[in-house]
């Protein structure tokens, strides 16, 4: 596990530590109401994941995230965030479960209707996977193809109607002035931003986070969490992010889920978890 | 060896090195030795026959410089040929690359078919393919352009795939997330992630290409190598000689051309 820091200064603390540091400044009470619907957006129940070796990497999951929520899963490695992310996303199919975004169940769909069922639901990695010869324009308007299936699209242009939202999209993110520059020139602070438009472009109910600050320095770390935090509370986006900053979890999270080998270990409001619950999902993984 | 290697070192390991060091020696020997016998060496034939190619040298002084306007469309028809063979062969081997490289072929079959299908062009030399086309178009520069056409198709397909392979998986499965379909991931992941590479081995080959179309000509493919195998069959010696300049000329220019290119695109 990484080891947190604080961020005023450069004193190494443990999870628990930084946590309850960080839950002194949480914003949680004087964060802004939802402005959107609260209906839920994400409805995962009794997820269940076993791998081919017998290992269970998921035991009867249950999540449910609203419009405007932003969800935290804290957990060691080997806890099963990955796998959790993995399954919501369609990337792996769970052996049981469901997981229902816009009231279809991914879990049970393959091919064109997973692609299709997907598409309410935009992931954001820990690397932007941004296409670096492009510009940075090029990159945010290709998180709309999937709605823009044509044959010009399919001959690599960019879908027209699109190019005005993306601009719109970079402004969100603070990054307009950058449009028509190469996507590979940018740091990856700001490359992680661009991801984040590009996740907007298309257009989801459900946004989900896999450690998207893994690889920032602190500054651009509390940037994309501030970034994720106004998506949740002004556009009504339902976010799910998966971090190792315990940190920044209780600083920006509504709700914060941990897990331990594969179980829930608690989903409360992030006012209400402890440093101890938290210090417990890392050093009962360890012994 | 210091003490500290030392002390790591097996008893009897520096031993079995110096075996294994001298049976490679002996085995590199032994493979030259008979290279040697199998291609007939004869060094002192070289030395004795050596006032012959002076003859040839000579008698070939001074180059036929007034064979330059004659020759300008030969010359022409050697471009031609790689560009032809290049350019058919880039667009015939991408989508084979597509299918043969195994992150983004969409299926098994297509992948072992392409493969193989690679593999065959490859494996057949370009001459050999030229000798077939005659038969099937006739002479001229033709069946050459085919026979490069083909052979490229071959030693491109083997790179674009390798180069395919070898790219970064993460914008291909950030877009395929988005719910943008297999071509258009294909369009706007692939594509722009391997085009400078694809380009730079396309320039590439078509130096090679240039290269190759002037030995076609020996089989009747027409270009420069028509010219100089009908200049040296009549003896005309200086129009070989000017020949073999404008040979020189030409492939160092093509050369330097596709250098340049390549550095503008990588």
């Amino acid at each position: 596990m990484s080891t947190p820091f604080s961020v005023q200064g450069d004193i190494p603390l443990s999870p628990a530590a930084a946590f309850a540091a960080a839950g002194s400044d949480m914003p949680g009470a004087s964060r802004p109401a939802v402005r959107a619907s609260s209906g839920v957006k994400l409805a995962v129940h009794d997820l269940t994941m076993c791998y081919e070796n017998g290992h269970t990497a998921l035991s009867n999951l249950n999540l449910s995230v609203s419009a405007g929520e932003m969800v935290v899963v804290l957990g060691s490695n080997g806890s099963g965030k990955s796998t959790f992310m993995k399954c919501v996303v369609g990337l792996n199919r769970p052996t049981g479960g469901s997981v229902k975004v816009a009231g279809r169940d991914l879990a049970t769909l393959s091919g064109e209707a997973l692609r299709r069922a997907r598409l309410p639901l935009a992931l954001i990695s820990q690397h932007a996977n941004l296409v670096k010869r492009r510009s940075v324009l090029a990159n945010v308007c290709c998180g709309a193809l999937g709605r823009h299936r044509t044959l010009a699209t399919a001959l690599g242009r960019l879908p027209r109607k699109e190019i005005e939202p993306a601009l719109g999209y970079l402004e969100e993110v603070g990054l307009l002035h950058l449009a028509r520059q190469r996507a590979g020139t940018l740091s990856g602070g700001q490359a992680q931003r661009v991801a984040v438009a590009r996740a907007l472009a298309q257009r989801p109910d459900v946004l989900l986070a896999d450690e998207p600050v893994a690889s920032l320095d602190p500054e651009a770390a509390d940037e994309v969490m501030r970034l994720l935090r106004r998506l949740a509370t002004e556009d009504g986006l339902a976010v799910v992010c998966v971090l190792h900053q315990p940190e920044l979890a209780a600083r920006y999270a509504d709700r914060l889920v941990g897990l331990r080998s594969g179980l829930l270990e608690f989903d409360q409001p992030a006012s209400e978890v402890s440093s101890e619950q938290v210090a417990s999902l890392y050093i009962a993984e360890a012994s | 060896m210091s003490k500290v290697i030392q002390m790591h070192t097996p008893p009897g390991a520096s031993g079995a090195r110096t075996f294994w060091s001298v049976c490679a020696a002996v085995v590199f020997l032994a493979l030259f030795a008979q290279a040697w016998i199998v291609v007939q060496a004869r060094p002192e034939d070289l030395v004795t026959g050596a006032h012959g190619m002076a003859d040839i040298i000579s008698r070939a002084m001074p180059p036929a410089f007034d064979q330059f306007v004659p020759n300008l469309w030969p010359v022409l028809e050697t471009i031609d040929l790689a560009i032809f063979g290049t350019v058919f062969g880039v667009l015939l081997a991408f989508p084979l690359a597509i299918l043969a490289a195994a992150n983004v072929t969409p299926a098994l079959p297509l992948y072992y078919g392409a493969r193989a299908l690679i593999g065959v062009t490859r494996a057949v030399p370009d001459l050999v393919w030229a000798l077939l086309f005659v038969t099937a178009v006739g002479l001229g520069p033709f069946p050459g352009a085919l026979a490069l056409a083909v052979h490229s198709i071959g030693m491109l397909g083997r790179l674009f795939a390798e180069v395919i392979e070898d790219m970064d998986m993460g914008p291909v499965e950030a877009l395929t997330l988005t719910g943008a379909g297999r071509v258009q991931v294909l369009t706007h992941a692939v594509v722009p992630g391997v085009l400078p590479s694809l380009l730079g081995i396309g320039l590439f080959r078509f130096d090679e290409n240039l290269r190759s179309s002037l030995v076609l000509g020996f089989v009747g493919a027409g270009g420069i190598g028509f010219q100089l195998l009908t200049a040296m069959n009549l003896f005309q010696y200086q129009t070989v000689s000017f020949l073999l300049i404008a040979t020189f000329v030409l492939v160092t220019g093509a050369e330097r051309i596709s250098a340049y290119l390549r550095k503008l695109f990588m």
